[in-house]
C-alpha cells in the first residue's frame, strides 16, 4: 500500500486497492441516479413551464413566470408557515414528553419494563390508521372526544375539530405528537440508561436533587439523542403527507395545508405539474442551503 | 475459515458475481414487469371493464351486481367486470388512466368530471352508435348536457336534481306545518331555529360543504339565490355584494348550529335515516339510501319525507342543479360494440330502469316519453314532485374546463367563511385574488 | 450504550432509585404514568371497539364506550366484498418485503463501501446522502410519475418499489455505513494479509457480525414501506394494484363513507404486521438509530 504520507502530495482519485469500494457503490448509485438525480433534473425543467397534464394544451415554456408567481401566492406563504408550525410544534411537544416520561420511568426494569413497552405502541401504528382514527375520535357528533369532553362538563355543545380554521391544526398536531412522543421516549430512555452510575452517585453526595439533578446532571447526556432524534423527525414531518391527507386533506380552507400537501395538490389534483416544480426547486435549494450549514456545523463541534 | 490465495486484491469473480446480480435483477424486472400488464382479450367472448361508484357505496351495490347479472344473461357473449372506484376519485382516476394507456372500457361519469375526462381527448363519441329511433326516446335536455365541442361523447343514464327534503315528524315536534315546507330563505330560517331550539340533538341542515367539484355543484344554486356569481369563463366575479351575502348566510348557517361544516352529503344520509336530520339539501338519491339503511317501506318514506324546491333568496330564484349519471366510452376499448350493449341496457331497458334507475338510484330515467311500468313510478308523491316542480327548475353551473380550476379556490373560501372569524370582506377579496389567479393565463 | 454490569446489581441499584424516592415521588411518578399509559392505549382501545360494533351504532350521534351489539361483522365484510381488501394487503406485503430485500442487498455494498472506501469522492458521497435523506419526495412524484409511464411500469409492483428505493436506498446505505463503522477493522485487515478479496471479506467476516443490523434496517424499511402513502396513491390506477393506506383512503371516501365500524376493522388488520414488525425490532432500534449519532454523520 502507499503510504500518502510519506510520498506527499500524490493525489489519488481512488486509493490503490481500493477499486472495489467504486463497484460496490455503482448499484446504489446508478439506482438513485434514476430514481433521484433524473426527476430533480426535471423538477428544474418543468418549473420554467407552463404544464397541465390533462389538459390539451401543450406546455409552453415560461421561464420565471412561475416563480414570479410563487413569490406573490398567499397559500405559498400559509403552507410555509403552517409546515413551520406543524413540524417544530409536533418535535418539541413529543420531545419534551418523551424526555419527561423516560426519566420518570427511569428505574421501571424487571416486570415493569412492560409498561415501556406499552407506551411504545402508538408508533406502531401505520399513519394512515391514526389518521382515520383521529378523524374518528374528532367527529363532531360521533366522535368519542366530544362525548367525553361533555360527560366531564368541559364544554357545553359539540365542537368541530377538524372542521373549524382554528382547532383543526392542533388537532392534526395532537395526532402526530401521539404517534411520535414513543420514538423520543426510546431514544432518551436509551441515553438515560447509559448515564454513567457514577456521575449519578457523585451527584447526589453532593446533594444534588431533583431539577438540578435533571438539569444540570442528565441533560448533558440526552443532548446527542435530543439533535439526532429531533432531526431524524423534523425531516420526517416535513415529509408528512399521510397524516395530514386523510385527517383534513388540508382543510379546512387551506388551514392545514403544508407544503408537502400544496406540493400534492398543485401536482394531482390541479395536474399543474409546471408550477408544482416551481415550489420543488425553491424547497430544493433551501434543503441543499440548510443541508450545508448542518454538516458544517456538525463538523465543527467537537464531540 | 478456509485459506484460500488469489491474485492480490482483484476479486474479479466477486465484480462478475455483482454484476450478475444487478442483471438479474434487471432481467427479473422486465419480465415481471411484462407479465404484470393488462390481459388482452380473448377471441370469442368479450368482457367490458366497467368502471362506476355504484358498485362501491353499499346502498346500490346490490342492485349494480344484479342488474350486470340480467344484463350477462340477455347477452350470453359479454361479460362485465365491474370496477369500484368512489365518487371523489372517479374523475381523476379515469384521467391518468386514459394518460396512462390503460382506462375502462366503459364508465359511470357525472358533472364536471365528464368534461375533464372528455378534454383528455379518450372519449369515443357516440352519435355514430345512436339510431334515430333511440335518439327520439331520449330527452332532448339530456341529450345536450352530455355534449363536448359539439360531438356527443357521454350517454345519460339518470336524472337526479338535488331538492329540499324536509322530514314531516320533526317539523310536526317543532310545531311547523308538514306540510307547508318553507318557500324563501327567511322562511328556512325561521323553521330551522324553530327545530334547534325543540330538539337540540338533530341536525337541522344536511348541507355539502366539501372542497370537490360536487361541492360547488350543490351550493351553486344558494349562490345563484343570493345573487352570487363567482365566474364565468375565464373572469372571476367573486368580490360581490351577493357573494358575500351568501357567504354571510353560510356563516350564520355555521355559527348558529344549524349544519355539521365540511361534511359530505353522503355523510348525512345514514342520519337521515335514523331521524337525525330535518332539512337535507340532497339529490332524489336520498330515498334509495334511506330506505336501505332502516327498510322503511314506501309508504311509511312518503309519509316521513317530502321534496320541495329551492326556498327563494334575495335574488328570488328557486334553482336545483343537474346532477345525473352518465356512461362514457372510452376511445382505447376493443369492444365497443359489447360496450354499448352494456350503456344502452342500462340507460333504456325497461328492466334496468324499474329495477335499478327507480329502485336503488331513486332517480329518474332519462326518457322523453314514459309508458307502462315507468310511468306508473314516476307518480309516486316524490316523484311526481320530481317531474312537476322541480325538474323545470334546473339549471345547469358552468362545467368546462376553468370549473376544474374555480372549484378550489371558491369551496375553500366556502370553508374560511362557514370554520373561521375571518371577515367575510376578507374572505372574498381572498377568493377573488386566488379565483383569478387560478383562471386567469 | 448500555453499561455492562451484573444484572443483579444493576437491578439493586434501580431498585434503589426507585425506593430511594420518597412516597410523594413515586405517587407523581405512578400516576404520570397510568395517565401516559391511558393516552397511549386509548385511542387503540376505541379502534379495536368500534371494529366490532354495527355500523349504525359506530355512527350514531352519541357514541357509546362498549358495544350494545357485539358483532365480527366488519372483519367478515372485509373478505367477502367488492372491495379487495385482501389484495391490498397482498400488495402492501409484496412491495414492502420486495423493497427489504433488494434495499439490504444493495445497502449492503454501498455501506461497506462509504464505511471502508478511501476515494475522493467519499466525503462528498455522504453529503449527499444526507441531503437524499431530507428530500422532499412530494416534489420527485410529477417527474417520477412520468418516467414510470414512459417505461410503462405504472400501475405494477415493480414500479412502485422503484419508487420506494428513492428513499429506502439511502437510508439503508446509511444506515449499514453506521452498523459496519462499528466492527473493529482488524479482523478485516488481518483476513486482507490471508489474501482474501474485499467482497469475500464483506460476506463472511463482516456480515455475520452486523446481522442485528440487517435485520433492523430491513425492519425499518418494511415499515416505511408499508406506510408510504403518496406513491402508491398516484402511481397505482387501479383498485386491485393497491397497497393497504391508498386503498384504505380511497374506499374511505366510498365503501367506507359512513361506515366507521368497517374502517376500524379494516385499520385494526392494516395495524397487526406493522405491530408485529415492529416489537420484533423494537430492541435494536436505539441502536440503529444513535448509532449514526455517535459515530458522528
Amino acid at each position: 500500500m502507499v503510504d500518502l504520507r510519506k510520498t506527499g502530495h500524490r493525489r489519488y482519485f481512488v486509493k490503490p486497492g481500493h477499486g472495489w469500494s467504486i463497484w460496490m457503490m455503482i448499484p446504489t448509485v446508478a439506482v438513485l441516479v434514476i430514481v433521484i438525480g433524473y426527476p430533480v433534473v426535471r423538477t428544474f425543467l418543468l418549473s420554467r413551464l407552463k404544464y397541465n397534464f390533462i389538459s390539451s394544451a401543450p406546455a409552453r415554456v415560461v421561464g420565471a413566470e412561475n416563480y414570479l408567481h410563487l413569490a406573490n401566492d398567499p397559500i405559498f406563504w400559509q403552507a410555509l408557515l403552517n409546515t413551520a408550525v406543524y413540524t417544530l410544534g409536533s418535535v418539541a411537544i413529543a420531545m419534551i414528553i418523551g424526555a419527561a416520561l423516560s426519566l420518570l420511568t427511569e428505574g421501571f426494569i424487571g416486570r415493569l419494563r412492560v409498561v415501556k413497552a406499552l407506551m411504545l405502541t402508538p408508533w406502531a401504528v401505520p399513519f394512515i390508521v391514526v389518521a382515520f382514527l383521529f378523524r374518528y375520535m374528532f367527529e363532531e357528533r360521533s366522535g368519542i372526544v366530544n362525548e367525553l369532553l361533555l360527560r366531564a362538563g368541559l364544554i357545553h355543545e359539540h365542537i368541530p375539530w377538524l372542521n373549524s380554521a382554528m382547532r383543526a391544526m392542533p388537532s392534526v398536531m395532537l395526532a402526530n405528537i401521539w404517534t411520535q412522543t414513543p420514538f423520543f421516549f426510546l431514544i432518551f430512555a436509551a441515553a438515560v440508561a447509559g448515564i454513567p452510575q457514577e456521575v449519578v452517585e457523585s451527584a447526589r453526595m453532593d446533594r444534588a436533587k431533583g431539577w438540578t439533578m435533571i438539569w444540570h446532571i442528565k441533560a448533558p447526556f440526552m443532548r446527542g439523542a435530543a439533535l439526532v432524534g429531533g432531526l431524524l423527525m423534523v425531516i420526517s414531518n416535513f415529509n408528512d403527507f399521510a397524516k395530514i391527507w386523510a385527517m383534513t386533506e388540508g382543510g379546512p380552507g387551506y388551514a392545514t395545508t403544508t407544503l408537502v400537501v400544496y406540493v400534492y395538490r398543485m401536482a394531482f389534483t390541479s395536474y399543474d405539474f409546471g408550477y408544482s416544480a416551481t415550489i420543488g426547486v425553491v424547497w430544493l435549494v433551501f434543503l441543499v442551503v440548510f443541508a450545508s450549514v448542518y454538516i458544517r456545523a456538525m463538523q465543527g463541534a467537537p464531540r | 475459515m478456509k485459506v484460500r490465495k488469489t491474485t492480490a486484491g482483484s476479486g474479479i469473480t466477486a465484480k462478475l458475481l455483482v454484476l450478475a446480480g444487478i442483471m438479474a435483477m434487471l432481467c427479473g424486472a422486465t419480465v415481471f414487469a411484462s407479465g404484470s400488464g393488462e390481459q388482452g382479450t380473448v377471441a370469442a367472448a368479450a368482457t367490458v371493464s366497467f368502471a362506476n361508484w355504484a358498485d362501491a357505496e353499499q346502498a346500490t351495490r346490490p342492485g349494480i351486481q344484479a342488474t350486470i347479472s340480467k344484463f350477462e344473461a340477455a347477452n350470453p357473449n359479454i361479460t362485465v367486470k365491474s370496477e369500484a372506484i368512489s365518487f371523489s376519485d372517479i374523475g381523476h382516476t379515469l384521467v391518468l388512466r386514459v394518460k396512462s394507456g390503460n382506462p375502462p372500457d366503459v364508465a359511470e361519469i357525472a358533472g364536471n368530471d365528464t368534461f375533464d375526462v372528455a378534454a383528455t381527448g379518450g372519449l369515443e363519441p357516440l352519435e355514430s352508435y345512436v339510431t334515430p329511433d333511440l335518439k327520439s326516446s331520449i330527452n332532448p335536455a339530456d341529450l345536450e348536457v352530455a355534449k363536448y365541442q359539439g360531438q356527443l361523447i357521454a350517454f345519460p343514464w339518470t336524472d337526479s336534481p338535488n331538492a329540499l327534503w324536509y322530514n314531516k315528524d320533526i317539523m310536526k315536534k317543532a310545531g311547523l306545518d308538514p306540510n307547508k315546507p318553507p318557500a324563501t330563505v327567511d322562511e328556512l330560517m325561521t323553521d330551522l331555529a324553530a327545530i334547534h331550539s325543540s330538539q337540540p340533538d338533530v341536525i337541522p341542515l344536511g348541507l355539502d360543504t366539501t372542497n370537490r367539484t360536487f361541492g360547488l355543484a350543490v351550493n351553486w344554486p344558494w349562490m345563484v339565490t343570493f345573487g352570487a356569481k363567482p365566474f364565468s369563463g375565464t373572469t372571476a366575479t367573486a368580490d360581490t355584494a351577493g357573494m358575500k351575502a351568501y357567504l354571510s348566510w353560510m356563516r350564520e348557517l355555521a355559527q348558529k348550529g344549524y349544519i355539521l361544516t365540511g361534511k359530505k352529503i353522503g355523510e348525512f344520509r345514514p342520519l337521515a335515516a335514523q331521524g337525525k336530520v330535518a332539512f337535507i339539501w340532497d339529490q332524489n338519491v336520498l330515498q334509495g339510501v334511506i330506505q336501505s339503511v332502516n327498510h322503511m317501506t314506501d309508504s311509511q318514506f312518503y309519509a316521513t319525507w317530502g321534496v320541495a324546491p329551492q326556498p327563494k333568496g334575495p335574488a328570488g330564484t328557486s334553482n336545483v342543479v343537474a346532477l345525473g349519471h352518465q356512461l362514457i366510452m372510452f376511445k382505447n376499448s376493443s369492444v365497443k360494440q359489447a360496450g354499448w350493449e352494456l350503456i344502452k341496457y342500462l340507460a333504456t331497458s325497461p328492466d334496468a330502469i324499474v329495477d335499478y334507475t327507480f329502485k336503488y338510484e331513486s332517480s329518474l330515467p332519462p326518457l322523453a316519453h314514459a309508458t307502462g311500468e315507468v310511468a306508473k313510478l314516476l307518480s309516486t308523491p316524490v316523484n311526481k314532485a320530481f317531474v312537476d316542480q322541480i325538474l323545470p327548475t334546473m339549471i345547469i353551473p358552468p362545467y368546462g374546463s376553468t370549473y376544474a380550476q374555480a372549484y378550489s379556490p371558491i369551496m375553500a373560501g366556502v370553508q374560511q367563511a362557514i370554520t373561521g372569524n375571518t371577515p367575510i370582506d376578507q374572505i372574498a377579496a381572498s377568493i377573488q385574488s386566488n379565483l383569478s389567479s387560478a383562471l386567469g393565463g | 450504550m448500555t453499561q455492562r454490569r451484573s444484572a443483579g446489581a444493576s437491578r439493586r441499584r434501580s431498585l434503589a432509585r426507585l425506593t430511594g424516592r420518597t412516597p410523594v415521588e413515586r405517587v407523581v411518578i405512578a400516576v404520570a404514568v397510568v395517565i401516559a399509559l391511558l393516552w397511549s392505549l386509548a385511542p387503540i382501545y376505541w379502534m379495536l371497539i368500534t371494529s366490532f360494533k354495527t355500523e349504525l351504532e359506530a355512527t350514531q350521534l352519541d357514541p357509546t364506550l362498549w358495544p350494545r351489539h357485539f358483532t365480527p361483522e366488519n372483519y367478515a365484510k372485509l373478505v367477502g366484498q367488492t372491495l379487495p381488501f385482501m389484495s391490498f394487503l397482498l400488495n402492501s406485503v409484496i412491495t414492502a418485503f420486495g423493497t427489504a430485500l433488494i434495499t439490504i442487498a444493495f445497502s449492503i455494498f454501498s455501506g461497506y463501501s462509504l464505511s471502508r472506501g478511501a476515494y475522493r469522492l467519499r466525503g462528498l458521497m455522504g453529503y449527499l446522502i444526507l441531503i437524499v435523506r431530507m428530500l422532499p419526495l412530494v416534489v420527485l412524484i410529477a417527474p417520477l410519475y412520468l418516467l414510470l409511464l414512459r417505461v410503462r411500469l405504472l400501475n405494477t409492483y415493480v414500479g412502485l418499489i422503484i419508487g420506494y428505493t428513492s428513499f429506502a436506498l439511502p437510508f439503508g446505505a446509511w444506515m449499514m455505513k453506521n452498523f459496519i463503522d462499528g466492527v473493529p477493522k482488524e479482523i478485516e485487515e488481518a483476513a486482507l494479509v490471508d489474501g482474501y478479496t474485499r467482497t469475500q471479506i464483506l460476506l463472511r467476516v463482516v456480515l455475520p457480525l452486523v446481522m442485528p443490523g440487517i435485520f433492523t434496517t430491513a425492519a425499518f424499511v418494511f415499515i416505511d414501506s408499508w406506510n408510504n402513502l403518496l406513491y402508491p396513491l398516484t402511481f397505482m390506477n387501479t383498485m386491485s394494484k393497491q397497497t393497504l393506506p391508498a386503498g384504505l383512503l380511497l374506499s374511505f371516501t366510498g365503501q367506507f363513507k359512513t361506515d366507521w365500524g368497517g374502517m376500524m376493522a379494516a385499520s385494526t388488520v392494516t395495524t397487526i404486521p406493522l405491530m408485529v414488525a415492529f416489537f420484533a425490532i423494537q430492541r435494536s432500534m436505539v441502536t440503529g438509530l444513535t448509532a449514526g449519532a455517535l459515530a458522528g454523520e
